[in-house]
């Protein structure tokens, strides 16, 4: 007795359609959603830690004087210094245009990486007219290795081996808040 | 035979919309490139940092996107601290149209000139609801299960004309209400 033929053959293959629909849905509320929470405005921060006052008692317990780099902006010139005399103080005149020549600013303050490779803090003391555009132009000068700069190597105290610094002076403390 | 042909046509369209059936692939696949855009231009920042009209921003090479913090706006017209304008500049007739003043009003200011009193006020109201939150959170607390500490970040946005004197003033009311760390924001330049 033969078998029955499977009935499986027999049917015709119906074109299958996938409900694109509810997918539709679901992206036209996704893009919603993203603009909606998306973010135009493309900001950056630069941090600054509120100067804090060092007390004579925990002056007399450092065993080595600090560099302690300054960077004193007057409206004509800048200037490199450290009150304990660490390095040779460097006064930058502004260019041609009248503006802060940041380009020698960054080169002098690379040469002063170099010497002190573990030294993060720069203090910063603008004049009282520096626009806010300045201070942040001369921020990022300080803050930032370029790709152009040679490379940087402190000795890592832990392991022993060098190891490339990646910023210039990150820290940057507003020096003169309570001068006038 | 103008008559003719139109009813030839309309045949045709009905004919057209009888069989018709919405193509939604290529729909999709246009939403599927946007949505791909739009979620590589998504920055990946937590903050909800706004601006207002009227600033001009400066540009910064700094690569370092801002956390959300309180944050404080300064214009050429006034302050806006936490969308709320607690100072206004006055404006004399003789600075309209020209550079922008920055000129506090004669109570806003004490301490020899240092202190903005409106601003001083809004931080330190800011501090104590921030404290206060924190006190009742059993979920933000340290390792010894005592409340975290304020973390007295103040993100300052502001004019790129607005000079030093007037972020010194704001830095020195700002570190007196107790506040540790500036911030300031610029727009990312592009390198």
């Amino acid at each position: 007795m033969l078998k029955k033929p499977s009935s499986r053959r027999k049917t015709k293959n119906e074109g299958f359609e996938l409900n694109l629909v509810p997918m539709l849905d679901a992206l036209v509320t996704m893009i919603a959603f993203l603009l909606y929470s998306m973010s135009f405005l493309a900001l950056v921060s630069i941090d600054s830690p509120a100067p804090i006052a060092a007390t004579r008692q925990l002056e007399n317990k450092l065993k080595e004087k600090p560099l302690q780099l300054t960077v004193s902006v007057s409206d004509s010139q800048m200037r490199i210094w450290s009150p304990f005399n660490k390095i040779k103080g460097v006064t930058i005149r502004n260019n041609a245009e009248g503006k802060p020549d940041l380009l020698r600013l960054h080169e002098n303050l690379v040469q002063i990486k170099q010497k002190f490779p573990w030294e993060n803090q720069v203090v910063l003391a603008p004049f009282a007219g520096a626009t806010y555009d300045t201070l942040i132009a001369i921020m990022d000068s300080l803050r930032s290795l370029e790709q152009t700069d040679p490379p940087i190597y402190a000795k890592d105290k832990e392991s022993g081996l060098d190891v490339q610094v990646k910023k210039l002076f990150p820290e940057i403390v507003f020096g003169n808040l309570l001068g006038e | 035979m103008p008559a003719l042909r139109s009813i030839r046509s309309r045949r045709q369209r009905r004919r057209i919309n009888k069989n018709f059936d919405l193509q939604l692939t290529s729909m999709l696949d246009v939403l599927v490139i946007l949505l791909v855009f739009l979620l590589k231009s998504q920055s990946a920042s937590t903050n909800n940092f706004t601006t207002v009209p009227g600033i001009e921003i400066p540009y910064s090479k700094s690569q370092d996107s801002p956390p959300d913090s309180l944050h404080l706006i300064i214009t050429p017209e006034g302050m806006t601290f936490e969308n709320e304008k607690i100072v206004e500049f006055t404006q004399t007739l003789d600075s309209i149209g020209s550079e922008p003043t920055y000129q506090f009003a004669k109570g806003d200011i004490d301490i020899g000139g240092r202190r903005i009193i409106p601003l001083f006020d809004a931080l330190v109201q800011a501090k104590e609801k921030s404290e206060l939150l924190r006190a009742k959170s059993e979920a933000r607390t340290d390792e010894t299960g005592e409340p975290l500490k304020f973390e007295g970040i103040l993100a300052i946005q502001a004019d790129k004309r607005m000079s030093y004197s007037i972020l010194k003033k704001v830095m020195f009311t700002a570190g007196d209400a107790g506040f540790t760390l500036f911030r300031f924001l610029a727009m990312r330049q592009e390198q």
